[in-house]
């Protein structure tokens, strides 16, 4: 155990919540994108986090938190009626990504949240190294 | 020479930097589905092996009790849940514990700063 892993930790969190901060905004970026390089719309796409432990000489230490994949959501995509739009299908309905924008907005502001509370981690523990490199003086 | 001062501080030190290290797993995989929050146990134990009855030693062939060393454990909560993910951390307790926890380590620095100067003190002289 070492101080230096402590702030690995935390940085781990941090590029973790900011990579989802990321998908979250390509989420809204493609929220009405009907064209995707697979001939459909546009999924939503979700991280999915696991907690990361290393071993180090044979002991298990803690790693902070990985972005094990990129899940794509299944579930359907919006139908809106549109004849004028050029995906219409025969009857005249668009297939619309399966973006929820205001559910984006919540999970951005949560990621946001969960950031900063990794950088609290982070300028604690820094805290404490400052205090801990002022014995004896 | 040194008494046991420094010892205790260095043990209560270290376990403050260990439980660091926990709080900063815990923030960090506060949303990891199925992660259950760690804590560290060690002031139990700790008074547990200072307030033990020591043995007295009639002979001087008798062994001396072994000195056990408290070691702290990390221990995984598993029995509660907070959120659908099954992720039991809440990271309002987690930064208010983890704040507490690096006071105290602050008040320990000073401490052992105090004690040092203290052997400055004799070793220097006081005038």
């Amino acid at each position: 155990m070492n101080e230096f892993n402590i702030m690995t930790i935390s940085a781990t969190g941090m590029s973790a919540q900011r990579l989802r901060i990321d998908i979250i905004s390509n989420n809204i970026a493609n929220s009405e994108t009907t064209r995707t390089e697979n001939g459909e719309p546009y999924r939503r796409k979700v991280p999915v986090f696991q907690e990361l432990l290393r071993t180090v000489k044979g002991k298990v230490e803690n790693g902070g938190v990985i972005v094990k994949e990129i899940y794509e959501d299944r579930s359907p995509f919006r139908i809106v009626y549109d004849p004028t739009h050029p995906d219409a299908d025969e009857n005249g309905y668009v297939k619309l990504p399966n973006v929820n924008v205001v559910r984006e907005m919540v999970d951005m502001i949560n990621a946001q949240r969960a950031y900063e509370a990794n950088v609290t981690a982070f300028n604690t523990t820094k805290a404490m190294i400052t205090s801990a490199l002022q014995i004896g003086r | 020479m040194f008494n046991s001062n420094f010892v205790t501080l260095k043990a209560a030190m270290d376990v403050a930097l260990a439980r660091q290290e926990i709080h900063s797993q815990n923030i960090a995989n506060a949303e990891t589905p199925n992660y259950k929050r760690k804590y560290i146990e060690f002031e139990e134990y700790f008074r547990e092996s200072t307030m033990k009855l020591t043995l007295k030693r009639t002979s001087e062939r008798h062994l001396p009790l072994a000195n056990k060393k408290v070691v702290p454990k990390i221990k995984v909560q598993k029995d509660t849940t907070l959120t659908n993910d099954k992720n039991n951390v809440d990271v309002d307790i987690e930064m208010v514990e983890m704040v507490k926890n690096a006071l105290k380590y602050q008040t320990l620095s000073r401490l052992m700063t105090s004690n040092i100067d203290r052997y400055n003190a004799v070793v220097r002289g006081v005038r």
